[in-house]
């Protein structure tokens, strides 16, 4: 009996020191990527540029899609924790996931946002600049319409990511003595938002009948800039040369700039490059680099009929 | 043979995946540590499967328990960020719950309807409601109070296991309590044996004088307590709360009793049972992630796993 049980220990300690002896000969960086959201488009762009250099790397990579539940990737990070990974990378709100960002900084394992939201738990966010977004197509209207006459801005102060772009419209347009904003229009957008900026355009059209006397709508995001194109054409007064612009550069989007009517320029967030961009940070961290800037941006492109179909 | 295979399929099949993880990973998966995770990361499923425990005892179902939990998310986070106390929020969130059940066992004891179907209507109402007094959004960021997400990370200190401190959390302490209260309802009172009784045949039940309308209304009440229960614990984990976040609620709890009912006797759910089939589901999650399996991968072994387990205890159910 007790010949049996010291065989058993014995057998143990022999199976948990290979295990850690191979653990130890591989020395191959495992990293987990954690999301909720793998089924939307953007991801897939993320996750497989990641993947492309953390091959270079030759890191062990496991994708962890938790299919839209959020409480699934505290706890895989728990999970992730305690298998004592090199580095996570997140793809969440991270104010929604505190608990398993302390719990990883508590072990000293280092997490990344991968258009994640930026957090004092995450080494850096990688993500586009909205600032630059918005002054893209803000500086574009204002060439443009070569400095003067007025302007219809969509905008929604409401959500921050949004808002920023705002901001950065009036800073460009009030620069310009000559640029008027007629109306800055917060549309309803509990039905997607395009009828109701279409509805709100109308009203706008209506008041301002002379030719001319619109000469851009700038929008905050496309969904608003494709209503208002709607609105243009409908009233037969797509000939005036109004230009709209929108921000994301959506399908719907890159297809009514395609079509060479006023919907003239998007910015294209660069997925893949995000993707890339916070491989490469990881990269860098664990070679012993510190990351100081809590957000990464990643360049983004903007869209007009001469790109539009690529 | 055959019987002890019925009764103690699941229970050796439980052991050996015990085993199994702990020989793959034996310097992280049998820890404390890790266990005290487990406990955390099944304590809101383990307070869903509980209350789905008390009407599947009586052969019914609940297919509204996730939406009442993303319902009882959404209105104490609402209630929070307009600058409710905590208590009040929370106290308002269950009775929503409650009274969610209660519509339910209405719907199913008074008027008649089948709970499969009664329980698939509430399921889109709840949901619906979700929506609509959240507008779609996500309430998170400052408009959660910290104490509320701090309660999700917070637990009584264990001391220290290997260099590593260790405390029991507060979701498994919650989750223990309400799996007590639930034990102590169906195995210990007259309550439970009543509606073990109907689950057995409900015609008899009603012969012998057991209330049956009543009890089943009380039982779809208690039910959607628990839902609510169960979603402001992932409240408070993810310290926000989404119309959507308690959905994937329903299936597991079901999953889970259904796992437990194949370790019964006549194949009744038992309530420790149900405990045995909640650890389950988060033990293989748990192992399958440190081992870095695939997570799609993950869900074809966790739904093959429930088929083998009830095949295991009905087929040879069927050939007696």
């Amino acid at each position: 009996m007790s010949l049996n049980k010291s065989a058993l220990a014995f057998a143990g300690i022999l199976l948990a020191t290979t295990a850690m002896g191979t653990g130890a000969a591989l020395a191959q960086a495992k990293v987990a990527i954690v999301t909720p959201y793998m089924a939307q488009p953007g991801t897939q762009f993320y996750v497989e540029a990641f993947e492309a250099v953390a091959a270079e790397n030759d890191w062990d990579v496991n994708v962890i899609d938790t299919a839209g539940d959020v409480a699934a990737v505290i706890s895989r990070i728990e999970d992730l924790v305690v298998q004592n990974v090199d580095a996570i990378v997140i793809n969440v709100d991270p104010t929604q996931v505190t608990a398993g960002l302390q719990a990883a900084k508590d072990a000293g394992i280092p997490v990344f946002g991968m258009d994640a939201g930026a957090d004092p738990l995450l080494v850096t966010n990688v993500t586009s600049n909205g600032y630059a977004m918005a002054a893209e197509t803000s500086t574009y209207v204002a060439d443009r319409i070569k400095g003067e006459g007025n302007v219809v801005l969509f905008v929604f102060d409401a959500f921050p990511p949004v808002q920023v772009r705002g901001v950065i419209a009036d800073a460009v347009f009030s620069n310009y003595p000559d640029i008027k904003v007629l109306d800055r229009v917060t549309p309803d957008v509990s039905d997607g938002g395009i009828a109701d900026s279409r509805a709100k355009m109308e009203a706008i059209l209506a008041a301002n009948p002379e030719p001319g006397s619109i000469k851009a709508v700038w929008a905050a995001w496309d969904q608003p800039a494709l209503g208002a194109l709607q609105a243009i054409e409908d009233a037969g007064r797509s000939g005036e040369g109004i230009v709209v612009t929108g921000i994301d550069a959506n399908p719907q989007a890159r297809e009514a700039i395609a079509a060479g009517g006023n919907f003239e320029a998007s910015v294209a967030q660069d997925f893949a490059g995000i993707g890339a961009t916070t491989a490469e940070a990881v990269a860098r961290v664990l070679a012993g680099e510190e990351i100081l800037q809590s957000v990464t941006y990643v360049p983004t492109k903007l869209i007009t009929a001469a790109n539009a179909a690529e | 043979m055959q019987l002890f295979i019925r009764r103690y399929g699941t229970l050796i099949g439980f052991v050996a995946i015990l085993v199994f993880f702990s020989a793959m990973l034996p310097g992280t998966f049998p820890t404390a540590k890790n266990w005290l995770n487990i406990t955390q990361q099944v304590s809101m499923l383990m307070v869903v499967a509980a209350g789905m425990t008390v009407v599947m005892v009586m052969g019914d179902f609940d297919l509204s328990v996730g939406s009442a939990a993303s319902l009882a998310g959404i209105v104490a986070a609402l209630m929070m960020a307009a600058g409710q106390p905590i208590w009040a929020s929370v106290a308002v969130a269950l009775l929503v719950g409650l009274l969610g059940g209660a519509f339910n066992g209405v719907m199913v004891s008074l008027v008649g309807i089948l709970p499969f179907i009664a329980t698939l209507a509430t399921m889109t109402m709840f949901s619906g409601l979700a929506f609509v007094v959240s507008g779609g959004k996500t309430i998170s960021g400052r408009a959660i109070p910290e104490d509320f997400g701090n309660f999700a990370r917070g637990g009584i200190p264990l001391g220290e296991w290997g260099g590593v401190a260790i405390s029991l959390p507060n979701l498994s302490i919650i989750a223990v309590v309400v799996v007590l209260a639930v034990w102590v309802l169906l195995e210990q009172t007259t309550y439970g044996r009543r509606l073990y009784a109907i689950g057995g045949n409900m015609e008899a039940a009603h012969l012998s004088g057991i209330a049956v309308k009543r009890l089943r209304l009380i039982a779809f009440s208690l039910t959607g307590l628990a839902a609510a229960a169960g979603g402001l614990m992932y409240a408070s984990r993810v310290a926000s709360a989404n119309p959507v976040q308690g959905s994937g609620l329903m299936l597991n709890a079901i999953a889970a009793v259904f796992l437990g009912t194949t370790m019964s006797r006549h194949g009744e759910p038992r309530i420790l049972a149900t405990v045995v089939g909640v650890i389950v589901l988060g033990v293989l999650d748990n192992g399958l992630t440190q081992m870095s399996v695939d997570s799609y991968v993950r869900q074809v072994l966790v739904g093959a796993l429930i088929l083998l387990a009830v095949a295991a205890s009905s087929v040879t159910q069927g050939r007696r």
